[in-house]
């Protein structure tokens, strides 16, 4: 335990994963990561843009105007794959192959839903303890919707069952005071949970929202 | 734009899937069907003799290029515009990030100047890098209602842990007429 960590967890086990990993797991566990997705369809619209931009200056002359006249399927191209017929054959099998795999992975991993990891406990040589996700998540929710400042609250867990990580949504009242709302967070439910899913750490990404005033009745 | 993403990702997917598939059927169906006429799925002998007849330079080809590199300059745009615009604030503990939209950043500004009583009205656009306030005041205001404003932005700022204070630009606009 690193000495800058404040002196507040009485309850927390000692032996933690290191800091730098907690924070990332807190980090990620804020909301699913699109960044597979946005770094594919950036790549997808690199390529695209260069083949448009190439053609478009092939077509226009730019680079030659004798070869801009020649056809789309160039007798030399297709003298060339002709000679070595096997080889092209190869290489389009297999690279479709590739792609098709590439892309079927993509659709599974984007229209998978964000798994729910249950938590194990350790309950003796023959027994094992499973809490499920979403039982974890209800009494969370429930403890932290208790604390002063909060009006209600979503929780849910993430990551892996090998280290889970807890996404909580907090709905603020107007009066609420956000340093000591997320302080009693971390102090008093973070730890009890911990201590009580008997993990060592439990990276946390909070999600603060301001509750929505209740309209004043129309009728007195 | 998150949206957007969502729904692109797994259809490119498909798209780049099927078009893989179609390519490995037809070269194998080539391959061992070879004297049979035409293409299996795709009518890719019929292809091939347009394309031969078809130079760089001709009219459909520019076109079609220009929409191509247009598509992926979209692409491009939704990939990068993506991202989640969350506002940072300071964490209790290590093990613990939080954040906030900057919706809900732009709300708590929108009540905190809303509440001034010379304050007809406001709105508010706020990001974790800036907070932009026009607000509509009274004719009869006192003269310095922006720094008022400002004052209260700042105050609410001082309340909220954020990670990164945002720059606060103030426009203020007088109301004609009579409260």
């Amino acid at each position: 335990m690193s000495p800058d960590l404040p002196e507040s967890h009485p309850n927390r086990p000692t032996a933690r994963p290191t800091d730098a990993r907690l924070r990332r797991r807190s980090r990620s566990a804020v909301a699913r990561s699109a960044a597979g997705d946005r770094w594919l369809l950036v790549l997808i619209g690199l390529v695209l843009l260069a083949v448009g931009v190439g053609v478009t200056l092939l077509s226009y002359g730019v680079f030659d105007t004798s070869r801009a006249a020649r056809p789309l399927l160039d007798p030399i191209i297709v003298v060339a794959v002709a000679s070595n017929l096997m080889l092209w054959r190869a290489i389009a099998i297999v690279g479709g192959i590739v792609l098709a795999v590439l892309g079927l992975v993509w659709v599974a991993r984007s229209m998978r839903p964000e798994p729910r990891p249950d938590v194990v406990l350790d309950g003796g040589p023959n027994t094992t303890i499973l809490v499920s996700s979403g039982a974890a998540a209800e009494a969370v929710a429930t403890q932290v919707g208790t604390l002063a400042g909060v009006a209600r609250a979503k929780a849910r867990l993430v990551g892996s069952t090998a280290a889970p990580a807890l996404r909580v949504t907090l709905w603020l009242t107007d009066d609420a005071e956000v340093r000591g709302v997320l302080r009693r967070l971390d102090e008093e439910v973070l730890a009890t949970v911990c201590s009580a899913l008997d993990l060592s750490a439990l990276p946390a990404g909070v999600r603060l929202a301001v509750e929505r005033p209740q309209p004043a009745p129309r009728v007195a | 734009m998150r949206v957007l993403l969502r729904v692109l990702a797994p259809l490119l997917g498909i798209v780049l899937a099927a078009g893989a598939v179609l390519v490995v059927i037809e070269v194998v169906a080539a391959w061992v069907l070879a004297d049979a006429e035409g293409g299996l799925l795709v009518p890719w002998r019929d292809w091939s003799v347009t394309l031969a007849n078809l130079s760089w330079n001709e009219n459909p080809v520019p076109g079609i290029a220009i929409g191509v590199g247009v598509v992926g300059l979209l692409l491009i745009i939704v990939g990068l515009a993506a991202r989640r615009g969350d506002v940072r604030l300071e964490a209790p503990a290590m093990d613990m990030t939080v954040t906030t939209s900057p919706r809900v950043l732009a709300r708590l500004v929108g009540t905190r100047v809303r509440a001034a009583d010379d304050v007809l009205s406001a709105s508010v656009t706020a990001s974790a890098r800036r907070i932009a306030v026009h607000a509509l005041v009274w004719q009869d205001a006192p003269l310095d209602q922006r720094e008022v404003i400002v004052g209260r932005i700042s105050e609410l700022l001082d309340e909220l842990p954020l990670r990164r204070r945002p720059r606060v630009t103030v426009s203020v606009r007088k109301q004609e007429g009579l409260r």
